[in-house]
């Protein structure tokens, strides 16, 4: 075999594993942050018997999840309702797939991208598998044969797809100032000139709600609420696929972080870190630390928003997200376009 | 080399069909067998695998495949995602030939955004499933034949005078083909007055869609 593709597939499929492996801790991890940030926002302990401060509480919960009887009920449509936690999954991974976490750094003599796919097109590639999630949820609401269930899923749809256009038209800002759709080139513009945070707050305020919106989160949770649709559109899963969508909520939510991160807050970067005149490896690895940490914090801000404001009504949501975020991303992109013609950014 | 081992896969595909229909109890031990085989075949000729023929046929294959099914469905919603699925082929086919940004656009407009809207009317119109395939009278069915047989021979003609074309190099292209940046340049210059008429014409739908939808509200 050529040992250029060699050497692409060995290095792709570290990087792919290692992605895999950190991402679904992470996931894994989200749940107990929630259940301990919730706890002490209500003024009380979360989970802390198992394991020194109930960290080993994931895999309690895995385990409880494996064994637990998977009822399948008789009167659904078998082949659709199957497929749906896996639709819904399969995109929050591959998204997080063209995320740089760190800069490019020499290792065992090769130049290699703390990245696993450095498309021209990165954020083109995240749209188009944030668009896909909606056929997980829809489907596993349709194949449910069960009245909440399906409206439960044409809710969360059309919050969906609503929010899709004011992300969409926010990044579209992001992408002036950076001139360029790849995400290194993004990140690179906000080394040289200062993170987008800064000069796009508007865009920022506008993707973060969208953000929220897209991942089905409280204030936006409308389609999943207990209170109003027994479970939305997971009422008939049980056991591990009840899992899958529980799994996958996270895995959106940190793939969001991730992206509000990088489009936003300099990505990787750590402002003042030159100074310091480390060596490379270590210089990369503060700047990964610095990664995680900013994604920790906007993980953190999902949990803290979501025990802390009420739910939005439907028809609230939807004025919120046509009639106040599309013009205002609108009129946030003239803004930009000043800006560039400016050369302020 | 890469077309043997094409046909030999799409072989044991349509000999596990075959099995499915006449012997449903044997699906398993089909479906092993044939697996073994197929793997058996993918390894004696993995350089094949490396070749973007085989890779392009394959993905061909699967977009025919996926068109087929769906037609012949009887569920609007098995359906879909058959669409799904090939709309997702020809995005790939988009990638191979090298028009990146518009692979990308495939699937966000037309699998992401467009095909939504079909899944919505199917949820909303409560479409159920069809009884079964069911063909139409004698007129009906002679003229579907003949129809077929013309489109058989119209494929036979367009390919035949293509297959001594060399596939077409990687290199050929000039660097930035297909980038976001050459198709823009395009649009903003040549297509220009096309572009602006598609906006208008979006806009038209998007206004006459609310006007529609105002109307039967209030």
């Amino acid at each position: 075999m050529d040992p250029v593709i060699a050497r692409v597939l060995v290095e792709s499929a570290v990087k792919i594993a290692l992605f895999f492996f950190i991402l679904l801790t992470v996931v894994a991890y989200m749940t107990l942050v929630e259940r301990r940030v919730s706890a002490w926002i209500q003024d009380r302990q979360g989970p802390n018997r198992v394991g020194p401060f109930g960290l080993l509480q994931p895999l309690a919960d895995g385990i409880k999840f494996l064994f637990k009887e998977e009822v399948t009920p008789p009167h659904v449509y078998r082949p659709v309702y199957l497929l749906a936690p896996m639709l819904i999954f399969v995109p929050a991974l591959v998204t997080f797939s063209v995320i740089p976490i760190g800069p490019a750094l020499e290792l065992f003599g090769q130049r290699v991208r703390l990245q696993i796919a450095d498309v021209d097109n990165g954020v083109l590639v995240i749209l188009a598998f944030a668009s896909m999630g909606v056929y997980g949820i829809a489907l596993a609401g349709w194949s449910s044969s069960n009245k909440y269930s399906l409206m439960g899923a044409l809710r969360s749809s059309a919050q969906l797809i609503s929010y899709e256009l004011a992300m969409g038209l926010s990044i579209v800002g992001v992408l002036m100032a950076a001139g360029s759709l790849r995400l290194n080139d993004i990140v690179q513009h906000q080394i040289e000139h200062g993170w987008n945070l800064i000069w796009q707050l508007p865009g920022f305020l506008i993707f973060l709600t969208a953000a929220f919106a897209e991942t089905n989160r409280l204030p936006f949770d409308l389609p999943e609420a207990e209170t109003e649709l027994v479970a939305g559109y997971h009422t008939e899963y049980s056991g591990m696929r009840f899992s899958m969508f529980y799994m996958a909520e996270y895995a959106n939510m940190v793939t969001a972080s991730a992206l509000a991160v990088t489009l936003y807050c300099g990505g990787y970067h750590v402002p003042g870190l030159h100074l310091l005149r480390l060596p490379e490896p270590a210089a990369a690895l503060v700047q990964v630390l610095a990664f995680g940490l900013k994604v920790g914090f906007f993980l953190f801000l999902y949990v803290w928003v979501r025990w802390t404001l009420p739910r939005f009504r439907y028809d609230q949501l939807m004025n919120l997200g046509w009639k106040v975020l599309l013009p205002v991303a609108v009129l946030h992109i003239l803004w930009v376009s000043f800006l560039v013609l400016m050369n302020w950014t | 080399m890469t077309i043997h081992l094409l046909l030999g896969l799409v072989l044991i595909l349509f000999v596990f069909a075959a099995v499915r229909a006449l012997a449903p109890s044997r699906t398993l031990l089909a479906g092993t067998v044939l697996g073994i085989g197929a793997l058996a075949l993918l390894a004696v000729n993995y350089q094949a695998l490396l070749s973007p023929e085989f890779w392009a046929g394959l993905i061909g294959f699967v977009a025919i495949l996926s068109a087929l099914m769906v037609v012949i469905h009887p569920n609007p919603m098995v359906s879909i995602l058959f669409l799904i699925v090939n709309l997702f082929c020809i995005a790939l086919f988009y990638l191979i030939l090298r028009a990146e940004f518009l692979a990308v656009l495939q699937i966000i407009i037309y699998a992401g955004a467009i095909m939504v809207l079909f899944v919505f009317v199917v949820m909303l119109l409560n479409l159920k499933a069809e009884e079964g395939l069911r063909l139409g009278g004698g007129p009906q069915r002679w003229g579907a034949l003949l129809l077929a047989v013309v489109f058989v021979l119209l494929m036979f003609h367009a390919l035949h005078d293509r297959s001594d074309q060399p596939y077409v190099e990687p290199g050929a292209f000039e660097s930035g083909f297909g980038s976001a940046r050459a198709l823009g340049g395009l649009l903003f210059s040549r297509y220009l007055v096309a572009f602006e008429a598609a906006s208008l014409l979006l806009i038209a739908g998007m206004v006459g869609a609310v006007v529609v939808a105002k109307r039967k509200v209030g």
